[in-house]
């Protein structure tokens, strides 16, 4: 096969393949699934959910439990903020102790009036604290795990015969008064709910389990994902265009899980430019690198990014930073993805990368030159190789702006 | 106040070349036209547009501003006929635009100036050379060129006129004499340009007649048009790429 394609595929099915043989190796990585005994189990989902999209409209949905887990462990199975101390495999073992308890749903019965098990899942998605779970499986679910390149990994699935939720769930009034608002868009509530400083991956989940909106439908996990950095990131972009432009040239610098993030901010009107450059043996690029490039102007992104869903989760950090400091900036970022990142993690990996690296002091510099050879010294891809792709950086250095004609 | 009327076509092209540079302006209303001074988001192209009292069918005002999304204004002229006449009617109090084209009437809302970025300021510069061709050359000149780069050379030799853009490993040129110009008032003038920039400018260029083209070495282009029969005028100021190396 193509390993170009694979790159820019990253499992989505371009090939025709019915299921990604990258990702079909992955499943049996070793990793200490979760002991199920008979056909049912108990644990605190921390709360989440799964909404798959193979077969879409039909898909495959249902909470996520981790059998035996209790509740005050159950929150940091979701909450990639927290691990950045991990290793890939400590990611891996301790997601994979989270059941699917499928069933499959069209998605247009998101409003859900009928099914009671997709009520059950919506009512668990609500929750911003674990909720005690018990699930009854027709067969004691398979032990093997999924991979995706926008989804954290997750552990056994089984077809679900009924499960039941054996406490309250506790939910945030912002969230209890958006998904009673039948009339505010997804796009509107989800904004709303990010502007209440409600957690991404809550956002995410009662968007792709269907509850926000006017016309509700199950939307797959990892499409709701993008959907709500895409969202958000827009909302910020048009926001910090009233600022006024950083005022020195700086560099940000940080490694996440293998993926290496140069961030450089100019001292212009925004504009986003994200290079990703694969070397051989990384997940998705097999013998060869592979580099890759998508940027927007002032006035955004009208189509989907060639860079999949890593470029809006790039994106939305370094948005937060700049609404954070009141400025705007043309952002340029060199993602650099190292065979140390040998599993897909799923696209937080970016998010809480770049976020991560922008922690750290910045360099400044007097010139773009000087900060890019700086830049470049740093990855392990020879600059030739990606620097005529990088068009913000020659249009920084060469093209001039009115203000110079005064 | 304003109330007007105004031919359809005339003033969705007039919204076009105003899109050009931005999406939201503020319109300067007074008894003697309309005019609009607007730079884009990144500071490189300027846009200048007046439509005089003349150019309306219909026209009485006195001096007001108000801001239009001209995403919406356009949408909407796109179901009018090209022969249609627009009506126009200001509700200072509602800040309201009442548009009526082709048996439909809509009330805009408008936009709170003070919300837009203020008209800038206009850089006066020197600019000794002086080229007039008709709008359809430029146009061409400009799509050879995005085949091949995304910049554009543009350049006086002697009494030759040229545009240039080089790729990788492929080149095009277009030379224009004396006598395939309109007008030419020669000098020392080369200049680059983003073709991002120049292939949106040279789209409501391409209906002109007579373009003119005012340039310099490594300065910024201005590119005039005339619009409505002379009773308007839309000009473009365009920052230059400097590749010193």
């Amino acid at each position: 096969m193509k390993e170009e394609l694979c790159i820019k595929c990253k499992g989505k099915g371009l090939c025709g393949r019915p299921r990604c043989p990258i990702l079909e190796n992955f499943k049996s990585v070793k990793s200490s699934f979760p002991i199920i005994s008979g056909n049912s189990i108990f644990g605190a989902s921390p709360p989440a959910v799964f909404v798959g999209s193979y077969g879409y409209p039909k898909v495959s949905a249902g909470p996520l439990i981790p059998p035996f887990v209790k509740s005050k462990e159950a929150a940091f199975l979701e909450e990639p903020s927290g691990w950045g101390n991990l290793i890939i495999e400590d990611i891996i073992s301790m997601r994979s102790s989270l059941v699917r308890a499928n069933t499959t749903f069209n998605v247009k019965e998101a409003p859900g009036k009928e099914n009671p098990l997709l009520l059950k899942a919506q009512e668990l998605a609500l929750s911003k604290t674990p909720v005690d779970t018990e699930a009854w499986f027709f067969k004691a679910p398979k032990q093997e795990l999924k991979f995706d390149s926008v989804l954290t990994p997750m552990g056994p699935a089984g077809l679900v015969k009924n499960f039941e939720i054996a406490e309250n769930p506790k939910v945030p009034k912002k969230v209890d008064y958006l998904v009673y608002d039948t009339d505010a868009l997804a796009k509107d509530a989800a904004l709303e709910l990010y502007r209440s400083e409600v957690a991404p991956e809550q956002i995410s989940r009662l968007f792709s389990i269907g509850l926000l909106g006017k016309k509700r439908k199950l939307v797959p996990t990892r499409w709701s994902i993008t959907a709500v950095d895409d969202m958000a990131g827009k909302a910020i972009a048009d926001k910090i265009l009233d600022y006024p432009p950083v005022s020195e040239i700086s560099l940000f610098s940080g490694t996440h899980f293998g993926n290496h993030f140069e961030i450089l901010l100019l001292p212009r009107s925004y504009a986003f430019e994200l290079i990703e450059t694969w070397l051989p043996k990384t997940v998705w690029s097999g013998d060869s690198s592979w580099i890759g490039e998508d940027r927007e102007g002032p006035d955004g992104k009208k189509q989907y990014s060639s860079l999949a869903g890593g470029y809006y989760a790039a994106r939305l950090p370094v948005l937060e930073y700049l609404a954070g400091i009141k400025r705007q900036a043309s952002v340029f970022i060199l993602r650099e993805i190292t065979p140390e990142y040998w599993a897909p993690l799923g696209v937080w990996v970016v998010r809480e990368g770049v976020r991560k690296a922008l922690q750290n002091p910045p360099e400044t510099f007097p010139s773009i030159e000087v900060a890019v050879s700086k830049l470049a010294g740093r990855v392990r891809t020879p600059k030739t190789e990606w620097v005529q792709k990088a068009r913000m950086l020659s249009d920084f250095r060469f093209q001039t702006t009115l203000d110079a004609f005064f | 106040m304003l109330k007007a009327a105004i031919n359809a076509e005339l003033l969705k092209d007039s919204i076009a070349a105003l899109a050009v540079i931005v999406d939201e302006v503020r319109f300067k209303i007074s008894q003697e036209g309309i005019s609009v001074k607007a730079v884009d988001p990144a500071n490189v192209a300027m846009g200048i547009f007046e439509l005089r009292a003349e150019a309306f069918d219909e026209y009485n005002a006195d001096e007001c501003e108000i801001g239009i999304d001209l995403n919406k204004i356009s949408d909407l002229l796109g179901l009018a006929d090209k022969t249609d006449t627009v009506k126009m009617e200001l509700d200072e109090n509602s800040q309201k635009l009442l548009i009526d084209v082709g048996g439909l009437s809509y009330t805009l809302s408008l936009l709170d100036p003070s919300t837009i970025r203020a008209e800038p300021r206009v850089p006066q510069l020197e600019l000794p050379v002086k080229v007039v061709l008709n709008g359809l050359d430029l146009r061409r000149a400009v799509k050879a060129s995005e085949k091949i780069s995304d910049h554009m050379l543009m350049g006086v030799s002697d009494d030759t006129f040229y545009m240039e853009a080089k790729g990788d490993t492929d080149k095009v040129r277009l030379e224009m004499g004396r006598d395939q110009l309109i007008d030419l008032k020669s000098g020392d003038a080369c200049s680059l340009f983003s073709l991002d920039y120049l292939s949106e400018i040279v789209k409501p260029a391409n209906k002109a007649n007579e373009v003119t083209l005012s340039l310099g070495r490594d300065f910024p282009i201005l590119i005039d048009f005339e619009i409505a029969n002379g009773a308007g005028k839309v000009s473009y100021l365009l920052a230059p790429r400097i590749e010193s190396d």
